[in-house]
């Protein structure tokens, strides 16, 4: 049944690419609202796990538990409008588009759910193509330098993580590549081992994150995607950085991650600083939500490279709520620019007496995702932050001006554009599609914001959180994220 | 040890005897009807009967090796394994080039023959057990290619290519001769596993050392190792295409074949010096293979230098098995990926280029995504495997390799693969962001019925191969089978 994370999503890629006209939207979306109905029911279903290539030690193993699940549905959810949002596009590329968005799913559950580390790897990259097709295809004028800075600084990353990766087993002596079979062989692993292991993981893992200094491909990522916001929310890969460190590097090589701990907290406290400082510098929405969301970036990295249970708990559930309110923020950002052809905050003076409707849920969606309490990155921001301040306090304050004190900062200015301008050109309010496409994100701001209970328990019982906050104790096998095997 | 000489194992050279047959009734029958096309469907009768031949010898093999002739022709699963990729690759090169070569004016009746008996050098190449039927079966194989890269008579280029590559190709031998003579002067033995025996003590001395490193030097330009892969680019690029597919894919198999037998048992004596230039020779392979392809504007001459490339991973994987610390699957499973994705691109690249020997620059695969999806949808597969994304061939290919090397301890030479595979992505990628994202663009590509299905058995492999990496290694590995067989 878990296989069902992958089947879903691919299908509905292939019926976007191969049936005609607005069938094809139809296909693509059923596909959309099943996938996030079967996430709904996926922690409680079982692992899998089937021979692949013995001979590598691959196996096509996934287990849905923890916090696997928890961001499979922050990223179904987000995807159901997200999809609805391509389906206006222009009739001769919107196909190909929705194919790319579900693929990109498809790639992304499969890197989620996938206990082997030879199959996360291939998912890992598989999520590139996607990716690089959305902003190959569909991008601005000067895509070319966007796509190759991308490209580079990616491909760097993950060609030395699979030369740590492919080492991992020869030096480790482990069975396989599956989460289980590695943790004991590989914890046992000589410290100056670990610390190049570790050094491969993390150059893949702080691309994606991306922490500073290697965030530049980030911006200019953002900035060439389509206008829509569609790509921005369905082809961005920076949620699965912080998701490798907390699922594999760390928990596998626990004393490579100690010495690398004060430089990725450093890093890490910069970055969310450094995206908060520039987000209030920025003159277009879209530059300053890629600045939001690099600062956002550094929180969840604080939270990880804290390695202790609050930090790495609030840093995942921030990596969810981030999708949902992120994502919302980046369409409504699609919307303005729909009514007025550019992403320029001047053209957005006093846009509330004439659309208060999208005003106010942009604003909703802006203090949901700066982390305003009630709302759904409250909780992990704050458990985040709580794990940095435990590690080390002083980085913790760094991390916070950033983050909280920043996005006070371009939360009012926005605020202040949007409704306290002179009223410029009348644009058209909130209507027909907007109102779907605007209200899952709603629903799930609300829905994390407002229950985060569960959800964190669902985080903090995955392994890696007992795995990484007491080293020393033995692992009960019953903890192991593969589960019963 | 020692078998006796009179072990005739006719099943064992069927495969090889059945090209034979197939090329010299081909070349009577094409010559008397003066229609090139009767030699070709005798050329696919021969490879369809040998393939069957061959697949019997893998089944037979796989549970246990045998010999035939002595010593002489050795039967093991990866050595019919690697036959099968031969056959694969011959069948590729024929279908690509079965409109292409009488458009173009090259249907003359030895052409299939001609490839029929490259072919059978390269499997005669892969079953031989001692040096002097390997290099029977390299001179049947080179002596054909050189000619078919003179093919197209007439253009400077191919002329070029034949005599660049007979002159060189001859070179090489002679040196690979000396090489053997050497061997036999310091074990009185030409036999592979005879001369691995006689030497383990060491008793070889600087004769055996010298012996060998002349054997390698002579296979190191049969596989393209730099710095002996110089020839490549310029015979690659001026021979006709369809060629250059049965060459990058055909020799390429046959040399490795060769070369992962000679290092696994005939080098015991020599080993860690013999190790270490091989390593060497890998290192400058995958640098100056990435480096020099990412020069490249034209398609044809980058994918002579990912050839050239390609042949650092499977040194890599080579190395490891010849000393014992990786099983040879690994290397004839990398071997059919190749021969597929490689075989793939030349057949796109031979429908993009037509009859303009100099169609392949970046500027004519501008636009082919709008032109022809399914030829951009299939050579994006094809570039990707060669750059080794996953879930497609390439990518298990070079994990295998690299995970081999890593397992040998050759940790420093397996991290700098990867670091040269972030260049080769880079001018892989280039050619993709032609073939979709560019706009205009020119030219109209050839629409062969053959060539289509050369690309869609290439594409549908390639992804199969990424999807089920264990089918094609179950089947080959016989090892795993022994082990199994023992529960």
């Amino acid at each position: 049944m878990t296989l069902l994370a992958l089947a879903l999503p691919l299908l509905g890629a292939a019926l976007a690419w191969f049936l005609p006209g607005r069938l094809a939207v139809a296909g693509a979306l059923v596909s959309g609202i099943a996938t996030f109905v079967m996430a709904v029911f996926l922690p409680n279903m079982g692992s899998v796990s089937l021979a692949w290539l013995p001979a590598l030690g691959a196996e096509f193993a996934f287990d849905p538990s923890g916090v696997r699940s928890v961001l499979v549905i922050a990223a179904a959810l987000t995807m159901v409008p997200t999809l609805i949002a391509a389906s206006r596009l222009g009739a001769d590329r919107r196909n190909t588009f929705l194919a790319l968005l579900l693929l990109m799913q498809t790639t992304l559950n499969g890197l989620f759910l996938s206990t082997d580390l030879i199959v996360t790897y291939v998912f890992w990259e598989a999520t590139l193509i996607p990716s690089l097709f959305l902003l190959g295809l569909f991008g601005g004028e000067h895509r070319r330098g966007a796509v190759t800075k991308y490209l580079v600084y990616a491909i760097t990353g993950s060609f030395l993580m699979l030369a740590s990766i492919l080492a991992l087993r020869p030096l480790s002596g482990a069975a396989s590549y599956a989460f289980v079979d590695l943790l004991p062989a590989t914890r046992e692993l000589d410290v100056v081992v670990q610390t190049w292991l570790f050094a491969g993981f993390a150059a893949a893992f702080a691309v994606k994150l991306p922490l500073f200094p290697l965030h530049s491909w980030l911006i200019d990522f953002h900035r060439q995607n389509h206008p829509s916001g569609v790509a921005d929310v369905g082809g961005t890969l920076y949620k699965v950085g912080g998701f490798g460190f907390f699922a594999w590097a760390i928990p596998l090589l626990p004393d490579g991650a100690a010495a690398f701990q004060p430089l990725l907290l450093t890093l890490a406290a910069v970055t969310a600083l450094w995206g908060g400082l520039a987000a209030t510098q920025q003159k277009d929405f879209k530059s300053m939500l890629a600045y939001m969301s690099l600062s956002h970036m550094g929180v969840v990295g604080v939270g990880v490279f804290s390695m202790t249970t609050f930090g790495l708990t609030g840093a995942m559930f921030l990596l969810a709520a981030q999708m949902i309110s992120t994502g919302g923020l980046f369409l409504a950002s699609g919307m303005l620019h729909d009514r007025a052809g550019t992403f320029d905050f001047d053209a957005f003076g006093g846009l509330a007496k004439s659309a208060p409707a999208l005003a106010a849920l942009f604003l909703f969606t802006l203090f949901a995702a700066i982390g305003v309490p009630g709302l759904s990155n409250f909780p992990g921001e704050f458990l985040s932050l709580l794990g940095a301040f435990e590690a080390t306090p002083w980085l913790g304050v760094v991390a916070a001006l950033g983050s909280v004190v920043a996005a006070g900062v371009y939360g009012v200015n926005t605020y202040q554009r949007l409704f306290l301008g002179p009223a410029g050109e009348r644009r058209s309010d909130v209507a027909g599609l907007d109102v779907l496409i605007l209200a899952p994100i709603v629903a799930g701001i609300l829905w994390l914001g407002l229950a985060p209970a569960p959800q964190v328990d669902r985080i903090e019982a995955t392994a890696s959180v007992a795995v990484v906050t007491q080293v020393e104790a033995p692992i009960p096998p019953s903890l192991a994220l593969g589960g019963e095997r | 040890m020692i078998v006796a000489p009179d072990n005739i194992g006719l099943t064992a050279i069927a495969p090889a005897f059945a090209l034979l047959i197939a090329a010299s009734v081909g070349l009577i029958v094409s010559t008397v009807t003066r229609d090139a096309r009767n030699g070709g469907a005798l050329a696919f009768l021969g490879l369809l009967a040998a393939g069957v031949l061959g697949v019997m010898n893998l089944l037979a093999a796989r549970s246990e090796p045998f010999t035939a002739f002595g010593l002489q022709w050795s039967v093991d699963a990866a050595s019919a394994g690697m036959v099968l990729a031969v056959l694969v690759g011959a069948f590729l090169a024929i279908l690509t080039g079965w409109d292409a070569v009488q458009r173009t004016g090259m249907d003359r009746p030895e052409y299939y023959p001609l490839i029929l008996l490259a072919t059978m050098g390269a499997v005669v190449m892969l079953h031989a057990g001692d040096f002097v039927v390997l290099l029977l079966g390299l001179e049947i194989l080179s002596l054909s290619v050189y000619a078919l890269s003179a093919w197209r008579t007439g253009e400077h280029g191919s002329e070029e290519a034949g005599m660049k590559y007979f002159l060189l190709g001859a070179f090489a031998s002679a040196i690979l001769v000396y090489g053997m003579a050497l061997t036999y002067g310091a074990s009185g033995s030409f036999t592979f596993a005879e001369i691995g025996t006689l030497l383990a003590d060491g008793s070889g001395g600087v004769l055996a050392l010298l012996g060998g490193a002349l054997v390698l030097v002579g296979l190191a330009f049969k596989v393209s190792f730099a710095p002996f892969h110089q020839w490549a680019p310029d015979v690659y690029t001026g021979a006709p295409t369809p060629v250059t597919a049965f060459m990058s894919v055909v020799v390429k198999v046959a040399a490795f074949g060769a070369l992962m037998r000679v290092a696994s048992e005939a080098w015991p004596a020599a080993r860690p010096t013999m190790d270490t230039m091989l390593a060497v020779l890998i290192a400058l392979t995958l640098v100056i293979g990435n480096l020099g392809a990412l020069l490249q504007s034209g398609a044809k001459r980058m994918l002579a230098y990912s050839a050239v490339a390609h042949a650092g991973y499977l040194g890599l994987a080579v190395l490891a098995v010849g000393q014992g610390m990786a099983t040879p699957t690994v290397v004839v499973w990398y071997l059919l990926a190749y021969t597929l994705m490689n075989g793939g691109a030349f057949a796109v690249l031979s429908e993009v280029m037509g009859n303009d020997p100099h169609g392949d620059h970046i500027e004519s695969w501008e636009g082919l995504g709008r032109k022809r999806p399914g030829l951009a949808i299939a050579m994006s597969l094809f570039l990707f495997s060669l750059a080794g994304f996953p879930p497609l061939a390439g990518f298990f290919g070079k994990a295998l390799a690299v995970q081999a090397a890593f397992e040998a301890g050759w940790s420093e030479l397996a991290v700098l693969a990867l670091l040269a595979a972030v260049v080769a992505v880079v001018y892989y990628t280039r050619f993709i962001w032609a073939i979709w994202f560019a706009r205009g663009g020119k030219g109209e590509p050839q629409r062969s019925a053959p060539a289509s299905w050369a690309i869609a058995l290439a594409a549908a492999g390639t992804v199969a191969m990424g999807l089920f990496p264990d089918l094609w290694f179950g089947l080959v590995d016989g090892a795993r089978m022994a082990i199994m067989a023992g529960m």
